[in-house]
């Protein structure tokens, strides 16, 4: 396994205790990306993430790939620092595999968990106000109870 | 050495799966039913309570008023008592509910969801349980337990999408229903089912429109099917001796995107010259009462036949709805049946004998309308939605609750022409429910909605990424609902339609004037959309 497969598995595997330990061996284990939607959004998030910090850093693909894997965690049980601590997972997994973390990707590591806080705050605010559009629409439907038309 | 500031613990596992401690949270619960509504329905227990507050205020008896429900309907029903009995627990339906895959919590698990009342099934009505107790698998029934129902059974949409995979077909669905009936026997229901079960009760829709704001609804949207043709079209209203009586979920009538499919049903009907009426007292197919219990759905779905009765036609046909149909396949039948006032259904147009409705006496319109397809009796022109790239959800009663799968893709097909399918695992039978069916898809529950829906929502993103689809279409009113929400958080620029919508757009009526919008005002598309690269492509 070359070192930055080893390090995104490690990386994975952090990320994943974050999930109630009965749910870890399908997880972990299923790989069909439809049957294992958050498993497989984990992984392929992550490894992209990963691919991009060691390497180039194409923004594009950063921002997408930490929508995808925020945008789920901001829905799920977690407060907004559990959702998004993954980021600073990256930082241990790279020490559990031996190696030291370099003050480069230090500080691009830190201006990823910048960037997921904004992710994470944009989606929350997303959902009030679909929230709030739901509600409008309700009581636009319940005025239709008055006879006035859709 | 690493600081920490905060101290993060993972998630713990969550113990004992016999710990019945639940916590409620604004934002993935419902709220409970208000007392009124109860009041109405005549059911016990009303009161000013949420299941956020420590004490429920549950009648002091209320244990064994859950006990001998239970009783009775083990007695009752034998699929309940084979249920709670057959269980090997394989593991086999474990990761097929949209709700564990969402949220990750085991609990959600369907073998888990009917183990919340089978351990107390074990302790009461088991030998073993009643000795061993919890050696044998039996939990006390407690406050605790009570809460713990109510937070798992309502976040269960009934979709059987487990069912499939269980090799006793064992229905999670069914325990999900009875396990909410018991809740409703000592006052522990959410408004969201409630509300439009009384208002369905009093005025024979959900909103609770009343006869003249059915009637407004259903003159301004012909009104506007009329504009759009620049022909005179009308929607029959309690006709007497009409040959048809039409039924759909009333949000056809009041909410949008329903709103573009009820214009296709009234141009598709002006078309063929169907002799038929809608009903003002039977204007609701959608049967909460489904969500709630067996009585309530009966209640419900009895209007429905004794409108058809009153007006006296010939047999009954129904819109694109869900739960209407779970309930009409499953126990119209025998609930409220047989309907031997009606006759069996041949299509006035092509003398197709629907075989298949011959004890119910009702056909779905993706039914209809395939067959009129089938013998060539409309002209379609699929250019129309050519700014549609089409894919199909099964929403998951006609799918996995009646069997239909071909026809609406059969329409499709015919009146679009780009239609791409989600991929295998998440279709037909084992489509992926919205994650708000059965009652859940209230706003203050979104976020459960949102987890639930994820699945749903995976396969979706996919279809646009691979083939650029941007439009949605199903043949359920609680889709149409709280799809676009769902789909608006995790694929955005993809919409939510219905099948007779594209329908409607691709008709081509006799003496119509020239279209340039769709049902939805929105301007056709130009050569040039379909040139840009795309061919047509067809996914049977
Ligand atoms: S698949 Fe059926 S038998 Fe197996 S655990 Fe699930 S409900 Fe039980
Ligand atoms: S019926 Fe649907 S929501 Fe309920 S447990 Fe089964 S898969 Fe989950």
């Amino acid at each position: 396994m070359s070192a930055d497969r080893a390090i995104v598995e490690r990386w994975v595997e952090r990320v994943l205790q974050s999930y109630p330990a009965q749910t870890l061996p399908f997880l972990r284990g299923e790989q069909d990306p439809f049957r294992n939607p958050v498993g497989h959004t984990l992984r392929e998030s992550l490894t992209i993430l990963a691919g991009e910090l060691m390497g180039k850093m194409d923004r594009q693909r950063i921002a997408q790939a930490l929508d995808a894997i925020i945008r789920m965690r901001a829905v799920q049980d977690f407060g907004p620092s559990d959702a998004v601590r993954f980021v600073f997972d990256l930082r241990t997994a790279i020490r559990e595999w031996g190696g030291a973390v370099p003050d480069s990707l230090e500080s691009r590591i830190d201006e990823l968990a910048l960037l997921a806080f904004d992710h994470y705050m944009g989606c929350r605010e997303q959902i009030f106000a679909l929230r709030i559009n739901e509600l409008r629409l309700k009581a636009r439907y319940a005025a239709s109870e008055e006879g006035e038309t859709p | 050495m690493q600081e920490t500031l905060i101290q993060i613990e993972p998630k713990p596992p969550r113990g004992d799966w016999r710990d019945p401690h639940v916590e409620f949270r604004k934002g993935s619960m419902c709220y409970s039913a208000a007392p009124k509504n109860l009041t109405y329905l005549g059911l016990p227990n009303p009161r000013v309570w949420q299941p956020t507050d420590s004490d429920w205020k549950l009648p002091p008896d209320w244990k064994k008023t859950i006990l001998a429900g239970m009783k009775e309907r083990l007695d009752k029903f034998r699929s309940f008592r084979l249920f709670m009995d057959v269980c090997v627990r394989c593991g086999a339906c474990a990761d097929k509910c949209h709700f564990y895959l969402g949220t990750a919590d085991p609990k959600n698990m369907p073998v888990a969801r009917a183990e919340l009342i089978r351990s107390v099934y074990r302790r009461y009505f088991t030998l073993s349980g009643r000795i061993f107790g919890s050696l044998a698998g039996g939990r006390e029934l407690t406050e605790d337990v009570i809460k713990e129902w109510y937070y798992y059974f309502y976040q269960c949409t009934q979709c059987r999408r487990c069912s499939v995979f269980c090799p006793y077909g064992i229905d999670t669905a069914e325990i999900t229903l009875l396990g909410r009936e018991l809740l409703t026997l000592i006052g522990c229901n959410i408004n969201w089912v409630m509300e439009p079960v009384a208002n369905c009760y009093r005025t024979g829709n959900h909103l609770g429109i009343q006869p003249h704001g059915f009637k407004d609804s259903i003159d301004f949207a012909a009104d506007e099917a009329s504009e759009i043709t620049g022909l005179k079209i009308e929607m029959p209203i309690n006709r007497k001796g009409a040959e048809i009586l039409f039924v759909m979920p009333s949000a056809d009538y009041f909410a949008t995107p329903h709103y573009y499919t009820l214009l296709g049903y009234m141009m598709l009907f002006h078309e063929i010259g169907l002799d038929y009426t809608v009903s003002a007292y039977a204007s609701e197919g959608g049967n909460f009462g489904s969500f709630a219990s067996h009585e309530l759905m009966k209640r419900l779905n009895a209007k429905i036949y004794d409108e058809a009765k009153r007006l006296g036609v010939k047999w009954i046909l129904g819109g694109e709805c869900g739960h209407m149909w779970r309930v009409l396949h499953q126990y119209m039948d025998t609930m409220n049946g047989p309907a031997d006032f009606l006759e069996v259904p041949v299509s006035p147009v092509t003398g197709t004998v629907f075989e298949n409705a011959r004890s119910t006496r009702m056909v779905h319109i993706c039914e209809f309308t395939a067959d009129l397809i089938h013998h060539g009796k409309l002209r379609l022109d699929r250019g129309r939605n050519d700014h549609w790239n089409v894919t199909y959800h099964d929403s998951c009663n006609p799918a996995r609750g009646m069997g239909l799968l071909e026809e609406p893709r059969y329409i499709l097909n015919h009146v679009a022409r780009r239609f791409h399918e989600m991929p295998e695992n998440t279709i037909r039978e084992q489509t992926f429910c919205c994650g708000s069916g059965a009652g859940l898809g209230t706003d203050e529950n979104l976020e459960i909605r949102l987890r639930g829906g994820f699945p749903r929502a995976n396969a979706v993103k996919y279809v646009k990424e691979k083939y650029g689809v941007n439009l949605l279409t199903c043949i359920c009113a609680i889709d149409k609902a709280t799809l676009p929400t769902l789909l608006e958080y995790w694929v955005p620029g993809v919409e939510v339609g219905g099948v007779h919508e594209l329908v409607g757009n691709a008709l081509v009526m006799t003496g119509e004037k020239e279209r340039t919008t769709d049902l939805r005002g929105e301007a056709l598309a130009t050569e040039s959309v379909l040139a840009s690269g795309e061919s047509e492509a067809r996914h049977a």
